[in-house]
């Protein structure tokens, strides 16, 4: 399977871990990737708050450019799917504005037919490798293990942009990639919430209260670990959850939070440290050494 | 005990008219109402609300000759003449409190077409103009900060030397009852849908105006004028507005045909709703519908049309029938929608008992006659709605003080108490619906002499049997099984108005047509059928019918 | 066919907590689920309260959680959500008190509404109306759809943390007064909107764009406020800051600058913010996770700018 990569701005920034296991997991999966070098930052909605059109048009440029690579596009952070994603479906069901859009594009020499398919690694590996073939993959049996799933808002809603009626799957994808790996998917009430991560910056009190709540909520319930397929969740509940937790009376920042790669090459037996686990914020020795005890 | 100038129970479009003018008029007024007020069943009138602007050549004689044609000569003159000549400023003071109307490309109002009327008059917004109204005078009541009994259910009516002096209720939500007195109370409940089953009204539509006002002395007027409105869904009853209509849409049958073109050559789809409801029955009945239904049929317009004018029509045909009326017609049938009766009133709201008024659907002025035009209603509680709380000052500033005796508080808990303790019976479900279905049966689009006795014969059982209904809930929080069974005998005493009303009239005339008796019979019958408490009994009595300047002529559209 | 409901009852009289209750009742192939709450309080349990009126989405009454998610019951079939006769979980709405059973209290949320002075304030023109283009009053529909059910509030996971956030249905609302042109008093409103609780405490999660059974988008209407809020001068919040910072760095080098954002929306003045970020920063730096100093920029990144420019320019010709 060869694939155009989308990698996002903070795979290539503040969590470089995100890249580098996603390289080797892919690598084991059989995907070539190949990154839309001249793709610029999706806008993650803040843009598109200020100038809906350029977002769409730089969004729309980016799946231009896959067109002309000829190759489906691959994402790994729930808000450039989600980004993505509804700029496709806003072009594609209004064809005057997908016009107008490639009258940029052609400047460029771009032109969007409004044909590419752009999937997360998770919905990859539900529907494009399949969770049977997928587990075949997998050397280390995680049963014993809890981990909760956190979707990111933006791979859930809003439904109709995200194709989930067509694939229902997708609305409980995370938990049944968790399960796939014989671990169990924790139930606690904010696998679907909102991480906090878009009014970090804008209103740190009630960003922190949701990291605090979700994972508070999430250990309460018996996880191991978090695991998310938002690089920009991650960033606030691993890199807040110190202080989050505290402000907010939820003990201590006891809870790792994984990417999905993280959790799939554990699942198949690489080394925690190569896949960058031990490069968060919140301490993750503890749980690594839990997943060698496993191993042997 | 709260004290009030004015209070008015029901926070529709009436009430919250009445109410904002009474504050307007420097009164303390209070609102009383079973629900909060934007979830009044004002919100589900859909098409428009009717109004002759002179100053863009229109005439307001034009709306009123069609208002009495209507009413097939039933509607009193005066009280049509009052209405549509108010309609234009009303209008125009809706626009200025902030209703959203639709406009023409000059930014003025727009209208639509609508049944009855050649002339398009219907101001409307999209298809929920009755909502985009109610939460206009919602936000009115926000300004004016109007005081609400919000969720308080009125049980009763307290008169004292032959006045209205206020009203018991209690709060559905504790259970806390309570004496509120009042020098004046207006009456805007709205209408008693839920007698019949099925019915385009709300839950809330059982007709607790109408009861209270008899209880307190009060006659109904006309009470056998049911309007069915031709467009609504099988089993559910969900109504689907004459907009569709107004539109453009057609009525057709199982062959394919536009069939008002036998029954209504002028105005087609367009007549009058008896007319267009009878038209359909009969097509139904002959054997041209489909599982007892014709076709609307929108395909015509254009989907972008339908979305834009009529989007709460496709989202109701999408959700209840998975049919988008851009592709196919939709199956509809006459369904039971307005009640023309209610409480008599004079031009100003006023009934014959000192201090008590009504408005909306719940009165009868009578502007409707036997049969309401489409856009019509909304007027009528925005008109008359204004008219009751003018009307109440002058009477409630001569009032002096009032003193109103507890005892009567303690009366209606003791009562309420007692059928609270009632021994396991049935359930008072079972009862309204064996009402529901015989008022149908008896008092349908066609009725004649043994429907109508049988009707009565039943409801009467039906009273018998409510003292065997039990209450299942003994809690004070949130009872609604005590709210409905007291609904239920508030329903059972207008169920028994309708049929008394029904057996008397012995003509057709608008939407109670006989088929014993199909004419109409100006020389007996140009007249309004009355129906009173006389102790625990009913008493039918007649009244005349103002005539103006229209005389009766024969009704064809 | 046979409905399984499974209610979440609390009576305030009798109980000290809430607990589950199953009810099996039948009903036809096409009921709602309303019909079957309604059935089984006209058949099973008079105790049941619930609200509802007019049975055909234009009441708002009946908006509960069905299955963890708010929906109006009376446009909700059983069939669809639970295609294979699977229990139904209905529960009353989220962010609400509960006064018993699937009855929410409602108080806060009306004087959320009451709190945006949601009438239109214009003069009295007592002659006539008005004038106002046809697109103007069509464009007001959309949020006028809005039947003040509840389902927004019971999603939104900003006022889950935090309940003095004035909330999707009453800032939808205000959208309503601030984009009629009628309307007077615009610049006020929004001064006030762009207050503490107000625009910018939405995290923007589209919970409430998901549930909405009318489509009123109470989220896109937050999120245009807070231009119209910038436009009409109001840049003294972070949200703006923020907003400009990530826009600006799209424009330069095609790609987010996450070090040069955090630093302009916290304000470079605001001494204790920039102290706390640089609190995380040293973790982050000894994790080896700090953003390269120059962030990684796409190929050609002058094209990004050139569209940028091109569009911006557009946009102030219109």
């Amino acid at each position: 399977m060869k694939l155009a990569f989308y990698p996002g701005c903070v795979a290539r920034g503040a969590a470089p871990e995100l890249y580098k296991s996603t390289m080797l997991v892919v690598d084991k999966l059989g995907i070539e990737l190949e990154e839309i070098e001249k793709a610029a930052c999706t806008g993650a909605g803040v843009l598109q708050e200020k100038n809906q059109k350029l977002g769409d048009v730089l969004n729309i440029r980016t799946l231009a450019l896959a067109e002309q690579m000829g190759l489906s596009v691959m994402t790994i952070c729930s808000t450039c799917q989600g980004v993505i994603s509804q700029a496709n479906h806003r072009v594609v069901n209004n064809p005057e504005y997908l016009e107008e859009i490639n009258k940029e594009l052609e400047k460029e020499g771009l032109h969007y037919s409004g044909k590419t398919e752009v999937k997360h690694l998770l919905w990859i590996l539900l529907e494009d490798i399949g969770i049977q073939k997928l587990q075949d993959m997998f050397n280390i049996n995680l049963s014993g293990f809890n981990f909760a799933p956190f979707y990111g808002c933006y791979l859930i809603r809003p439904s109709d942009a995200l194709g989930i009626t067509e694939n229902p799957k997708r609305k409980h994808s995370l938990d049944i990639v968790i399960e796939s790996t014989g671990a169990s998917s924790t139930d606690y009430a904010g696998k679907t919430r909102c991480c906090g991560f878009p009014i970090l910056l804008i209103n740190q009190k009630n960003s922190l209260k949701m990291v605090a709540k979700h994972t508070g909520d999430a250990k309460d319930n018996g996880a191991d670990a978090m695991v998310t397929p938002c690089p920009l969740c991650h960033l606030n509940l691993d890199g807040y959850q110190a202080k989050a937790r505290r402000q907010n009376k939820r003990g201590k920042a006891d809870l790792p939070i994984l990417h999905l790669p993280q959790l799939i090459g554990m699942a198949m037996g690489l080394d925690p440290k190569e896949l960058g686990i031990n490069k968060h914020l919140v301490s993750t020795a503890a749980f690594i050494k839990s997943i060698k005890t496993k191993v042997a | 005990m709260s004290k009030h100038d004015l209070l008015i129970i029901g926070a529709g479009l009436a009430g919250l008219r009445a109410a904002v003018e009474g504050v307007r008029q420097g009164l303390n007024v209070a609102v009383i109402t079973k629900v909060h007020p934007v979830r009044s069943h004002s919100n589900a009138a859909q098409g428009g609300i009717n109004a002759a602007l002179t100053d863009r050549g229109d005439d307001w004689r034009d709306h009123a000759l069609a208002t009495i044609k209507g009413s097939d000569y039933l509607a009193d003159q005066d009280a049509v003449e009052v209405m549509c000549r108010e309609a234009g400023e009303a209008i125009i003071e809706l626009e200025n409190m902030g209703v959203i109307f639709s406009r023409d490309d000059d930014g003025k109002l727009g209208t639509r077409a609508f049944g009855g009327q050649k002339k398009a008059r219907t101001y409307f917004v999209g298809a929920i103009t009755g909502s985009a109204l109610l939460h206009v005078l919602y936000e009115q009541s926000v300004k004016y900060d109007l005081h609400i009994y919000e969720e308080w259910f009125v049980s009763k009516l307290i008169k004292q030397d032959g006045k209205i002096s206020g009203a018991i209720a209690f709060d559905i939500k504790t259970g806390q009852m309570e004496l509120i007195t009042a020098k004046a109370v207006v009456l805007a409940t709205g209408g008693a849908g839920r007698v019949f089953e099925p019915s385009t009204n709300a839950l809330i539509c059982t007709g607790d105006g109408l009861s209270l006002a008899m209880q307190a002395g009060a006659p109904l007027m006309d009470t056998e004028m049911i309007q069915y409105h031709p467009t609504t869904l099988a089993g559910n009853g969900i109504l689907l507005s004459e907009a569709a209509r107004g539109d453009g849409a057609y009525l057709i049958n199982s062959e394919g045909d536009r069939f008002m073109e036998k029954y209504a050559p002028d105005y087609m789809e367009l007549a009058s709703r008896d007319v267009v409801s009878r038209a359909e029955q009969t097509e139904i009945d002959e054997g041209r519908g489909v599982d007892g239904c014709v076709y609307l049929d929108l395909r015509h317009l254009g989907k972008k049309f339908i979305e834009e004018r009529l989007g709460y029509l496709q989202e109701v045909a999408l959700e209840f029938r998975g049919i988008d009326l851009s592709e196919s017609p939709i199956p509809i049938k006459p369904g039971m929608h307005y009640i023309m009766g209610g409480i008599k009133t004079d031009l100003n709201g006023a009934t014959n008992i000192p201090g008590l008024y009504a408005a909306g659907e719940c009165a009868n002025v009578s502007v409707h006659g036997a049969n309401r035009l489409g856009a019509n209603s909304l007027l009528d509680t925005i008109v008359f709605g204004r008219r009751a709380a003018v009307n109440s000052v002058e009477y409630i500033k001569s009032f002096g003080s009032l003193e109103v005796d507890e005892k009567e508080l303690s009366k209606e808990k003791s009562r309420i108490q007692n059928i609270l303790d009632r021994p396991r019976g049935m359930r008072s479900s079972e009862l309204r619906n064996k009402m529901g279905s015989t008022m149908t049966k008896g008092i349908g689009v066609w009725r004649d002499k043994n429907s109508i006795s049988e009707a009565i014969t039943k409801m009467k059982d039906l009273r018998g049997q409510l003292p065997n209904v039990y209450i299942e809930n003994k809690g004070k929080v949130f009872n609604t099984d005590l709210v409905s069974y007291l609904e239920l005998e508030f329903m059972v005493d207008v169920a028994e108005s309708i049929c008394q009303g029904a057996d008397i009239r012995l003509e057709s005339r608008g939407a109670h047509f006989r088929t014993d008796m199909k004419t109409r019979n100006d020389a007996d019958w140009l007249k309004h059928t009355l129906v009173q408490f006389e102790g625990e009994e009913l008493n039918t009595t007649t009244s005349d019918v103002t005539i103006t300047d229209w005389q009766p002529t024969e009704r064809v559209y | 066919m046979e409905a399984q409901i499974k209610v979440k009852r609390f009576n305030p009289e009798n109980d000290s907590e809430s607990f589950f209750q199953d009810y099996s009742i039948d009903v036809t192939e096409d009921s709602t689920i309303l019909d079957g709450l309604i059935k089984i309080r006209e058949e099973l349990d008079g105790t049941l309260a619930l609200r509802c009126s007019c049975r055909a989405s234009i009441c708002g009454s009946c908006s509960m959680k069905v299955n963890g998610s708010a929906k109006l019951v009376c446009k909700t079939r059983i069939k669809e959500v639970s295609p294979e006769g699977e229990s139904v979980t209905v529960e009353p709405m989220g962010n609400f008190p509960v006064i018993k059973d699937l009855v929410t209290d409602m108080d806060l949320f009306w004087s959320k509404v009451k709190s945006v002075d949601p009438y239109v304030k214009t003069n009295f023109k007592p002659e006539a109306e008005h004038i106002a283009s046809n697109e103007s009053m069509t464009h007001l529909l959309g949020v006028m759809n809005c039947i003040m059910c509840g389902a927004c509030v019971s999603e939104c996971t900003a006022l889950e943390v935090d309940p003095t956030f004035t909330g999707p249905a009453a800032l939808a609302k205000a959208y309503r007064f601030v984009a009629d042109p009628r309307d007077e008093e615009k610049k006020s409103r929004l001064d006030k909107l762009n207050e503490n609780a107000g625009v910018w405490d939405c995290s923007r999660c589209l919970a409430c764009v998901e549930v909405c059974p009318k489509d009123v988008a109470p989220m896109e209407r937050i999120v245009k406020m807070r231009d119209l809020a910038i436009e009409e001068g109001y840049t003294n919040t972070s949200g703006y800051r923020h907003t400009e910072s990530f826009s600006d760095s799209i424009k330069r080098s095609g790609r987010l600058d996450e070090t040069r954002l955090a630093l302009e929306s916290t304000g470079l003045l605001n001494i204790s913010g920039l102290i706390d970020l640089a609190v995380i920063g040293i973790k982050s730096l000894f994790k080896g996770k700090i953003p390269p100093p120059l962030p990684h920029k796409p190929e050609e990144a002058d094209k990004v700018t050139s569209i940028a420019r091109r569009l911006d320019s557009q946009e102030s010709e219109e």
